[in-house]
């Protein structure tokens, strides 16, 4: 059995990290993902982790580091924030095209404007649709969780992809949890080492990425839709084995908390939902109908879970912590993803949009009272007026 | 270790650019790769950035290497490389491969070394990541259609600096001296050398020095270009030839500290020897061209070579 | 006409050739075919060094084209030191 620590997101997501054991590590510094390297750098000085520890000249050198490390077979690391991790927008999709399984692990950080260290989810929901792996922690112990569960995932032959496994600055990055930290033979029991079968190696030599003619092109991207879209059951395989190996048993797609008759909830993911729950909490004690759904797995996007999960309410209220401007609905991705998940259901389902915590702002309990209150008013008066809210300017 | 080849019967007769690519006929960056391949040999892994070594030789999902091959973006041969060399160091140490250590070449346009991919160029020579990069310098984005670079020469007629009557003389800059920033503020250089594939003993020597160099190693190769210079096909060599012999290039090494000149010209060609084989430089006036002998002189000189056409007429 | 999914390389991955990229195949480009005077080689390997296309063979020492890929650009012709070389044009060929 593992041993239990009280450590931030960074240090277990480094933690994981270490239990993965992995050959190459590229870091550059950018708040408030650092503490994942500066925790890696550490493992690697005090020995506890045999890897090349590789110093980035940028977020564009780190994808390109790990992408050449990860074609050589390597099982590789790296990781980033904000509009670093948007400087390195090229290298997104040559890493899924060329089907390289490594880890980046994003912990939120508004891009400029404002720029200050808050988090948002905005950089990494940026990736979205570039063939990654993509979900977002909501504690410590879920950071470190992620890593193991997205590295199983990722490097399976069905799947083959590359991660972002994601946590919101500051709010999991930097809060200290109760974590227990899995041993070693735990994590090999769970994770087998990473084995690809086109790599660079001279004794079986291969050309990769070659240049397609457009007639390639449709079947090529239709190989990363099956990649992707075969991830799912792979996804709830390794939910399935991590549960029964660590003892910890998460929903893969979906949390529900307190959802049991419930008529309104709160549909969003990441950190914030911690605080949302209490408030939940709250207003159960109070006698009110309410419940919240988690995302879990953001790619592949559980559409069918999503609308299973959702339809059992007469309103939601759905909380994008991005800024997505000009989007279809005023308010962020969440929201047009819970939208088309619930399509076709009619009106039997209101779904109002919230805007929250831009600039690395709490999403505090009166923001979700007043968002509850929104809903309960919706569901009763089975009428909506305006759908989308920017908080706290607009409710 | 990597033999000195001490004539051309003793070349490795074996091709690792084999037969089959779309580059130009008569294309002086084909040539050079296929040099380089040759004195490099069968443990190697080639990284290619986009570029033409990218473009024409792998369009229609094939490619000429018989040794491994991975593309690279424009931007970051250097970074590629470092990663390749990371993993393969990591997973000798922890017995996760069998594999011997390979040579790994990056094999990168002049824009993807100077310009755009100069970062991770900087970067990789900095951290000293064990590997070669090869700059094949045809002096323009020739893929693209032939725009300018930071080492298109003054004076040359590309898409992006045309000449007309505002601007007679089409590229107004003169070009960045990529090998000496190169050789200047990256203490974990190991080898440094010019090259023209006019010269193949010599290139290919260079190219096993350094491969057998423990650490990086940069090899900076002259590589005319038919299209994009404008001049026949098959009067690649000659080029090749007379730019060093006018001392448009230079063909010198840096190892410990050291320069050493390779090839010393008998006796400096004037700079119109050079140009007058080449379309992009027609338009030029007598003034300009005159800039481009003193441009041709100075550089001698930085070398240590002795300038002896005057650059004023 | 797209390709079916099942003829795309994985990853955009193939294997790489051993002696000839049968992808490209470039000798049709040629317009000028050159042709050896075996009296005159004296198998210096000048032609074979200079050849951007690999298209130059060595067999025990004596060069031969492989027309299969070579592009005619000449370069043979240009660098022979004796002259043994000569680029006679296509269509004088019946093949």
């Amino acid at each position: 059995m593992g041993v239990k620590k009280r450590i931030s997101g960074c240090v277990a997501t480094a933690n994981a990290v270490k239990l993965a054991d992995v050959e190459v590590i590229c870091s550059f510094p950018i708040r408030p993902y650092t503490g994942i390297m500066s925790e890696l750098a550490r493992m690697v000085a005090d020995g506890e982790l045999d890897a090349e520890f590789v110093h980035g000249e940028g977020e564009h050198g780190q994808l390109s580091v790990v992408y050449g490390a990860s074609a050589a077979g390597a099982r590789a690391f790296t990781g980033s924030a904000g509009v670093g991790v948007t400087y390195a927008m090229e290298l997104y999709s040559p890493i899924s095209g060329e089907r390289l399984p490594l880890q980046m692990a994003i912990a939120d950080r508004t891009l400029d404007p404002p720029g200050d260290f808050g988090s948002e989810h905005t950089d990494a929901l940026c990736l979205r649709d570039q063939g990654w792996i993509q979900g977002w922690a909501a504690t410590p112990q879920e950071a470190l969780d992620l890593t193991l569960l997205y590295y199983r995932i990722g490097e399976d032959p069905r799947v083959l992809l590359p991660q972002y496994a994601c946590q919101d600055g500051y709010f999991v990055s930097h809060i200290f949890g109760d974590v227990e930290i899995p041993d070693v033979a735990q994590v090999k029991e769970f994770l087998p080492p990473y084995k690809n079968h086109h790599v660079l190696d001279p004794r079986n030599p291969q050309i990769m990425g070659a240049q397609m003619e457009p007639a390639m092109g449709p079947g090529m991207q239709y190989q990363r839709y099956q990649a992707v879209e075969s991830a799912r059951q792979v996804i709830e395989e390794a939910h399935d084995e991590f549960g029964r190996i660590f003892g910890r048993k998460y929903a893969p797609w979906v949390e529900e908390y307190m959802t049991d008759d419930a008529e309104i909830a709160i549909f969003m993911q990441g950190g914030h939902s911690e605080t949302c729950k209490t408030v939940v909490k709250r207003l159960r004690n109070l006698g009110e109908k309410v419940g919240m759904v988690r995302l879990r797995t953001f790619r592949p996007f559980p559409t069918q879970h999503v609308r299973e999960a959702l339809a059992k309410f007469k309103a939601v209220g759905v909380v994008d912590n991005s800024a997505n401007f000009g989007i279809s609905g005023g308010a962020g991705v969440l929201l047009t993803e819970a939208r088309t998940a619930l399509y076709g259901l009619g009106d039997k389902v209101k779904t109002l949009g919230f805007v929250a915590g831009l600039g690395g702002e709490m999403i505090t309990h009166e923001e979700f009272h007043k968002m509850f209150g929104k809903l309960k008013e919706v569901a009763k008066t089975g009428k909506t007026g305006k759908e989308n809210f920017w908080l706290p300017f607009e409710l | 270790m990597l033999e000195e080849i001490k004539s051309l019967k003793k070349v490795p007769e074996e091709e690792y650019y084999v037969p089959g690519h779309r580059t130009c006929a008569g294309c002086g960056p084909a040539l050079q790769y296929r040099l380089v391949a040759k004195a490099a040999g069968p443990n190697t892994i080639f990284v290619g950035p986009t570029g033409c070594m990218y473009v024409a030789n792998t369009s229609y999902g094939c490619g000429p290497w018989s040794v491994p091959w991975l593309h690279a973006q424009v931007t970051n041969g250097g970074a590629v490389a470092s990663g390749i060399e990371a993993a393969y160091k990591a997973m000798i140490r922890k017995h996760k491969t069998d594999a011997k250590f390979p040579n790994i070449i990056v094999m990168a346009g002049d824009g993807a070394s100077a310009d755009i991919g100069l970062q991770a160029l900087s970067a990789a020579f900095y951290r000293g990541h064990n590997i070669l990069f090869v700059t094949y310098d045809n002096e323009s984005y020739a893929n693209t259609g032939i725009q300018t670079t930071p080492t298109t020469p003054y004076g040359a007629w590309t898409t992006f600096t045309p000449a007309g009557p505002v601007v007679p003389e089409g590229k107004k800059l003169m070009p960045k001296d990529l090998p000496k920033m190169m050789a200047h503020g990256h203490p974990a250089l190991k080898y440094l050398a010019t090259a023209s594939l006019a010269y193949p003993l010599d290139l290919m020597n260079k190219v096993r020095k350094g491969l057998n160099a423990e650490g990086p190693a940069f090899l900076y190769v002259h590589a005319p270009c038919p299209k994009g210079w404008s001049f026949p096909s098959d009067k690649t060599l000659e080029i090749g030839k007379l730019a060093v012999e006018t001392g448009m290039f230079q063909l010198y090494e840096l190892q410990d500290g050291q320069y050493k000149l390779t090839y010393r010209p008998k006796e400096q060609k004037p700079i119109e020897e050079y140009i007058r084989l080449q379309g992009r430089f027609s338009h030029l006036q007598p003034e300009h061209i005159q800039k481009l002998q003193e441009f041709a002189n100075q550089r001698l000189k930085e070398v240590g070579l002795e300038a002896t056409v005057p650059s004023v007429t | 006409m797209s390709v079916q999914v099942k003829d795309v390389p994985f990853a955009g991955t193939v294997p790489s050739p051993k002696t000839e990229n049968e992808g490209m195949i470039t000798g049709s480009w040629r317009t000028r075919r050159p042709i050896l005077d075996k009296d005159k080689c004296t198998d210096c390997r000048m032609c074979w060094i200079s050849c951007p296309d690999s298209s130059i063979n060595l067999t025990n020492g004596s060069v031969s084209f492989n027309l299969k890929y070579c592009k005619g650009c000449g370069i043979c012709n240009e660098i022979c030191p004796v002259g043994a070389i000569s680029l006679v044009p296509e269509l004088d060929f019946e093949e």
